[in-house]
């Protein structure tokens, strides 16, 4: 490992462009996916919450659903994908976006169903439609908490994403596995700063974010 | 419509109801009766079945046994789209006032036209003017106007309940059905509330059936007092004619008046 460590200095500069280009796709795979998941997530959640979808014969198939898409693993998902759509980074972020939707809707629905029913029964009783009640009540009483998990999940799939290359889906990590199969170390160095360096500043951006949610 | 053909904003007959699980029955053959523009209490001790009433009343059980009627209106018959229009002719009260606490007092008053207008208004949050002036006016009528833009949550009891009445006159209901309005609240919040609410029915003429567990609060507040004991209905006068007989029929045990300990009354 000295030994590995010693041949990595000094870092390799030269095709600094391409690597950043590289990380800034990962990022973006990050994005994209979880912003898809976000959207599925939201068009689920009340499905899966026992509060505001008391019948079983929707919520359970829907949990079903969410439970198997949360449990393979976006690295799984992208492996297919590569398969299915070939080679890039819309297999990564169609493999992000999968998981991440079973994780996120899960955790809005269980947001969702630690709302007092008290005003959501009063807002219901006056008439008010599930769409009214839904917007009207439950919106800005879950919105913090959503904006919260959503942000957490961006910061994870960062993590995730720096990896998905290594599979062909896109992203850095592909970056990662040339470094490493050619035993160029300096180069292999320098994507690994990049990674460090992008993950901390997501990881920071997000956590401040989130403190002003709570 | 058929509300006319009916004298009675509410009519109540035979209901019965069994939570599953319990063997003694939550209310056993209730029947009575509240015309339109009456203000009724219904008086008992905690586990008499009021709320239990109040929650067959609003629907969120559905009862075994019996008939309701709300503003000639047989509940039970009603699904989708129906229930929900009978719905926003009937105005609640909860014990817990369930306002939706980020929202601020305006918008949740504005909640109770929630029933009238149309779902792209609600989700972009425009509403009409005339809409928006009404729950200002209700709010003013609840002497509330000063905190129109507070947080629901950053209110004090007494003023949620109030908020809570003026989210009932958005609504513009003739009938308001309130569970144990007051419970919450300190004395003088709770008889600042039901004077409120009393006042805005008499106003209106809007029917009130209320339940309460303090006798002089519901003789303060009501025009007749129905008893309510293990589930039936033991007592049911006008607010004039209830006497301590009533309220130890009700409760069980003698009335204390207040000031006078036990064994001190002068004999009449």
């Amino acid at each position: 490992m000295a030994d590995w460590a010693g041949r990595a200095w000094p870092p390799e500069t030269a095709d600094l462009g391409l690597l950043l280009l590289r990380a800034a796709e990962t990022a973006a795979i990050a994005l994209v996916g979880t912003t898809l998941a976000a959207v599925l997530a939201l068009a689920t959640c009340t499905m899966a919450a026992r509060n505001l979808t008391p019948s079983a014969f929707v919520r359970l198939p829907t949990r079903w659903l969410l439970n198997t898409l949360r449990g393979i693993d976006s690295f799984v998902f992208a492996i297919l994908f590569v398969a299915a759509v070939g080679l890039g980074p819309f297999a990564g972020v169609l493999g992000v976006a999968l998981h991440t939707w079973g994780s996120m809707a899960k955790l809005f629905a269980e947001t969702i169903e630690d709302v007092p029913a008290g005003p959501l029964d009063a807002v219901r009783l006056t008439g008010a439609s599930r769409v009214k009640l839904v917007s009207y009540a439950l919106v800005p009483d879950v919105l913090p908490g959503l904006s919260s998990i959503g942000l957490y999940m961006l910061e994870f799939n960062v993590r995730t994403s720096t990896v998905l290359g290594i599979v062909g889906a896109g992203g850095i990590g592909l970056e990662l596995k040339n470094s490493l199969d050619l035993l160029n170390f300096p180069r292999l160095l320098t994507v690994i700063v990049i990674i460090l360096l992008m993950v901390t500043a997501v990881d920071q951006l997000s956590s401040r974010l989130r403190r002003r949610l709570g | 419509m058929s509300r006319l053909g009916s004298a009675h904003a509410i009519r109540i007959q035979g209901l019965g109801h069994t939570y599953p699980g319990h063997s003694a029955p939550a209310l056993r053959d209730v029947s009575f009766e509240v015309a339109r523009g009456e203000v009724v209490a219904v008086l008992g001790p905690s586990g008499a079945g009021k709320t239990t009433l109040f929650r067959c009343l609003t629907q969120l059980i559905a009862f075994e046994q019996g008939l309701v009627e709300l503003a000639g209106r047989r509940l039970g018959e009603l699904h989708g789209r129906e229930l929900s229009l009978a719905r926003r002719e009937v105005g609640l009260i909860f014990q817990q006032f369930n306002l939706v606490r980020r929202l601020t007092a305006e918008q949740n008053v504005l909640a109770g036209r929630l029933g009238r207008v149309p779902a792209w208004r609600v989700v972009l949050r425009r509403f009409e003017p005339s809409d928006r002036a009404l729950a200002q006016a209700s709010l003013a009528r609840v002497g509330l106007s000063d905190q129109a833009r507070q947080r629901a949550d950053r209110l004090s009891g007494g003023q949620q309940q109030r908020v809570a009445i003026a989210r009932v006159l958005a609504q513009q209901s003739a009938l308001v059905l309130a569970d144990e309005p007051v419970s919450s609240l300190d004395p003088a919040s709770a008889s600042d509330v039901l004077d409120t609410l009393r006042g805005v029915a008499r106003e209106r003429g809007i029917t009130v059936l209320s339940s309460l567990h303090q006798v002089d609060l519901a003789i303060a507040f009501a025009d007749r007092i129905v008893g309510l004991r293990d589930g039936r209905v033991v007592v049911d006068a006008p607010t004039s004619g209830f006497g301590d007989d009533d309220y130890a029929i009700i409760f069980g045990r003698p009335r204390r008046t207040a000031n006078v300990p036990p064994g001190q009354a002068t004999p009449a």
